[in-house]
């Protein structure tokens, strides 16, 4: 049974790579592997091919001042906050809000069933984050050290101790958010907020992660004599890289034990949690007269009453909204320094600091992914559109409106900001303002096609389509990728031509596209869209 | 009312509806019955618009639903089997999205949402999120939705479903006052009693086809409507 309930969630999660929901039918092996490859090479490219380069950094310095094991330790620490990380919201949706609970719990299957196969989804998605960390950290350090029997055994060990830890936290925080929330009377807003301090910290971090990495080297015998003799159990813990067979082994015992624990109270508390009713303040309904919208104000409303009712869609998809602002004001602070350090790498490109800063704009800017999901979200409640008096398109173009109107402030914010530090012509730092503008438009129109070119509308928790659906990573890998080529194709030529031709260029080719794409939403996008069912 | 001619919908191989023709007039409630799959909702479905159908023609109130669905959805508000709604918003905001998209003024919906909220005696519960209610009172918010915009006709499928016995004693009383006002009322059922004491006329289908349709006293004769409806499935 537990292999059966596997199988299922894991397929709800890779639901778009197996079936073509187009066409109705399942897509042939040669398309589900090829989706799989691709998703392989987009972890192991990007995510994998940042921590090879980090591997490679820290493991020789530390090596060869005889503190191998303080590398573990570090490259263990960032599989840890990036496994948890991934992971953490994901626990206390796929275990407690899944809306087949009561459907499952009904049936004649074991609990520990139920919560095992909610568990390994958890500690799956988990591994899958961990392993582009682990696998480039072990094949640097062979690398510098030669491989043994010892090591690869110790290599092993450490990977599954690391996926017991990410496992403890994701689930210890999950079960955490879920006891909160059933007291919480704004849950989402709540919720939304101290995930987003999270994030926060996690980006303070990650920033300060370069000046860190730096002075670690510079100092890294005293880091690791310090890490030694104040926090002895992380050297142990570093140990187990560098194949101490001895440790390795007791610290797999205290975490499979760990987990045994954890094991007996997921199954102990597991139904009174799932079932649990949260606090549902009861609202006196007070007949006020309401201000009359049109039809389509009233799909924007409708749109805008869905996002900000999940803090699970506010994360995913309008993080932007927040970090735009913020990196614009932090601009206005430290864009000197960026600016300048940015010239002298790259003072053979006339215009580069300004084309990185707008690469910037356009990489933030689609982290306002409203519309992606949307379609998704729908659900079984598709029905409403479709019997009311309102055209495909008028749904299809509320989507999109929101996404604009969410994007619209904080991309001017940002882009006004950066206008103000670069030290550029007048027509230039219009452009600089102007072209974000144009793309929040086009990213819009973008994700508007893939909400309805791959919707999800079976799926029985909201995380599938907000996160997990093909078209969620389709809208974020397209981007990054259109991010890099935006950079890329300035250092390649658009400098000969200097940064105005070049954000003009982009510009009218945002807006040509933002067109062509409005007008296919018109037209086939809205057959698609009635079509749904 | 509403014209359904020569409606064939196929799913894969399988034909849902073959060759289903159907004439609902203004002031009849009509009757849809048969077992489950036999092509009911699918029908219903596409006479709403919602499901695109291989070949035929629907008018609703002369306008064709391929031609001019808004035009038709105007006219009608459809009920489904399990009214799935948006749970994130709470009654009163769903009801005024649904007021806001067939136009009725402040003043008017605030008085068909007190009138009807007030018979179904969900008032109280209006400003409640919509996750939290029961089915019955999903599906009491959704016939409140159908009936504040007055259409001339009203599709339901399964209505009596989850309904508590007085609010399905007061759904009849209300399709009764909706007949009497000259409207149209096609809904599908199980419930044999509640069509053979409500409609005008009835259908029943059966793998698809239409066996028999007419007025009730046709259809039944001296027997009772479930007889009829077991000696057809029997063929």
């Amino acid at each position: 049974m537990l292999k059966t309930l596997v199988k299922k969630q894991l397929f709800e999660v890779f639901k778009g790579y197996f079936y073509d929901a187009k066409r109705n039918k399942m897509r042939s092996k040669f398309v589900i592997a090829a989706w799989f490859v691709f998703f392989a090479v987009i972890m192991v490219g990007v995510l994998g091919g940042m921590f090879l380069a980090l591997s490679l950094t820290l493991c020789g310095p530390l090596i060869s001042c005889n503190a191998g094991w303080f590398y573990f330790v570090l490259m263990g620490t960032v599989a840890v906050l990036l496994g948890s990380f991934g992971s953490v919201y994901n626990s206390y949706t796929a275990l407690y809000l899944s809306k087949d609970n009561d459907l499952l719990l009904s049936l004649p299957i074991p609990v520990r069933d139920i919560v095992g196969s909610r568990l390994i989804n958890v500690y799956l998605l988990g591994v899958m984050y961990i392993l582009t960390v682990t696998i480039p950290t072990e094949i640097v350090y062979f690398m510098q050290t030669g491989i043994t029997g010892a090591k690869v055994l110790c290599g092993i060990l450490f990977f599954f101790i690391i996926s017991a830890i990410v496992m403890l936290i994701s689930c210890a925080f999950g079960y955490v958010i879920a006891k909160i929330s059933l007291r919480l009377k704004n849950k989402s807003f709540i919720t939304a907020f101290v995930t987003l301090a999270a994030v926060a910290a996690y980006y303070f971090f990650y920033f300060k992660a370069g000046d860190f990495i730096r002075d670690l080297l510079v100092n890294a015998t005293i880091y690791a004599e310090n890490v030694r003799r104040y926090a002895y159990p992380l050297y142990l813990f570093g140990q187990i890289g560098e194949g101490n067979i001895l440790w390795c082994f007791v610290f797999t015992v205290v975490f499979a034990g760990a987990c045994f624990l954890l094991w007996r109270h997921m199954l102990k508390s597991f139904i009174s949690i799932a079932t649990a009713s949260s606090k549902v303040e009861k609202v006196q309904y007070v007949e006020k007269t309401v201000k009359e919208k049109t039809p389509f104000e009233a799909l924007i409303h409708k749109e805008l009453l869905r996002f900000t009712s999940s803090p699970t869609y506010m994360l995913n998809c309008g993080l932007g909204i927040i970090l735009m602002p913020a990196a614009g004001i932090l601009l206005l602070f430290k864009g000197q320094v960026i600016i300048e350090a940015m010239e002298r790498v790259f003072s053979d490109y006339p215009g580069s600091a300004t084309a990185f800063l707008c690469t910037g704009l356009i990489f933030m800017g689609s982290m306002i992914d409203t519309a992606v999901p949307s379609v998704s979200l729908e659900g079984k409640s598709i029905w409403i559109s479709h019997s009311l008096p309102v055209k495909p398109v008028q749904v299809l173009l509320s989507k999109m409106t929101l996404q604009i109107v969410l994007a619209a402030m904080p991309t001017l914010i940002a882009a006004l900001c950066t206008s103000m530090i670069v030290d550029e012509s007048f027509i230039c730092k219009l452009l600089i303002v102007i072209m974000p503008m144009i793309f929040a438009l086009f990213s819009a129109a973008i994700d508007t096609v893939i909400a309805v070119k791959a919707p999800l509308l079976n799926w029985t928790n909201e995380m599938a389509p907000i996160k997990q659906s093909g078209g969620a990573f389709l809208a974020i890998f397209s981007f990054w990728g259109l991010s890099i080529l935006f950079a890329a194709v300035y250092m390649l030529a658009g400098f000969r031509f200097g940064i105005v031709m070049y954000l003009i260029a982009w510009s009218v080719l945002f807006a040509v596209l933002s067109i062509l794409i409005i007008v296919w939403l018109c037209t086939k996008g809205a057959g698609i869209y009635s079509e749904l069912a | 009312m509403l014209k359904i001619e020569h409606l064939t919908k196929t799913y894969g191989d399988k034909k849902a509806v073959d060759d289903v023709t159907l004439h609902i007039k203004a002031g009849e409630i009509f009757g849809f019955i048969g077992h489950n799959g036999a092509g009911k909702s699918t029908t219903l479905k596409s006479a709403v618009g919602i499901l695109r159908f291989d070949e035929g023609k629907i008018f609703i109130d002369g306008k064709s639903i391929i031609d001019d669905p808004i035009g038709c959805k105007k006219e009608m508000a459809y009920i489904p089997d399990n009214p799935d709604m948006y749970e994130f918003m709470s009654g009163i905001k769903y009801l005024n999205f649904v007021a806001d998209v067939y136009g009725i003024s402040s003043s008017e919906r605030n008085e068909k949402i007190h009138k009807y909220a007030d018979i179904f005696e969900i008032t109280q519960d209006l400003g409640m999120p919509i996750s939290s209610y029961s089915h019955g009172m999903k599906q009491k918010l959704a016939l409140i939705s159908a009936w504040m915009h007055e259409p001339k006709l009203i599709i339901m499928d399964e209505p009596f479903v989850g309904l508590d016995p007085k609010a399905s004693h007061l759904l009849k009383e209300m399709m009764r006052e909706h007949y009497d006002k000259g409207g149209a009322i096609f809904f599908s059922t199980h419930v044999l009693e509640v069509a053979e004491k409500l409609c005008d006329k009835v259908a029943i289908i059966n793998h698809g086809k239409l066996v028999k349709v007419g007025t009730m006293d046709d259809v039944k004769g001296d027997d009772s409507l479930e007889e009829v409806f077991l000696e057809l499935e029997a063929v």
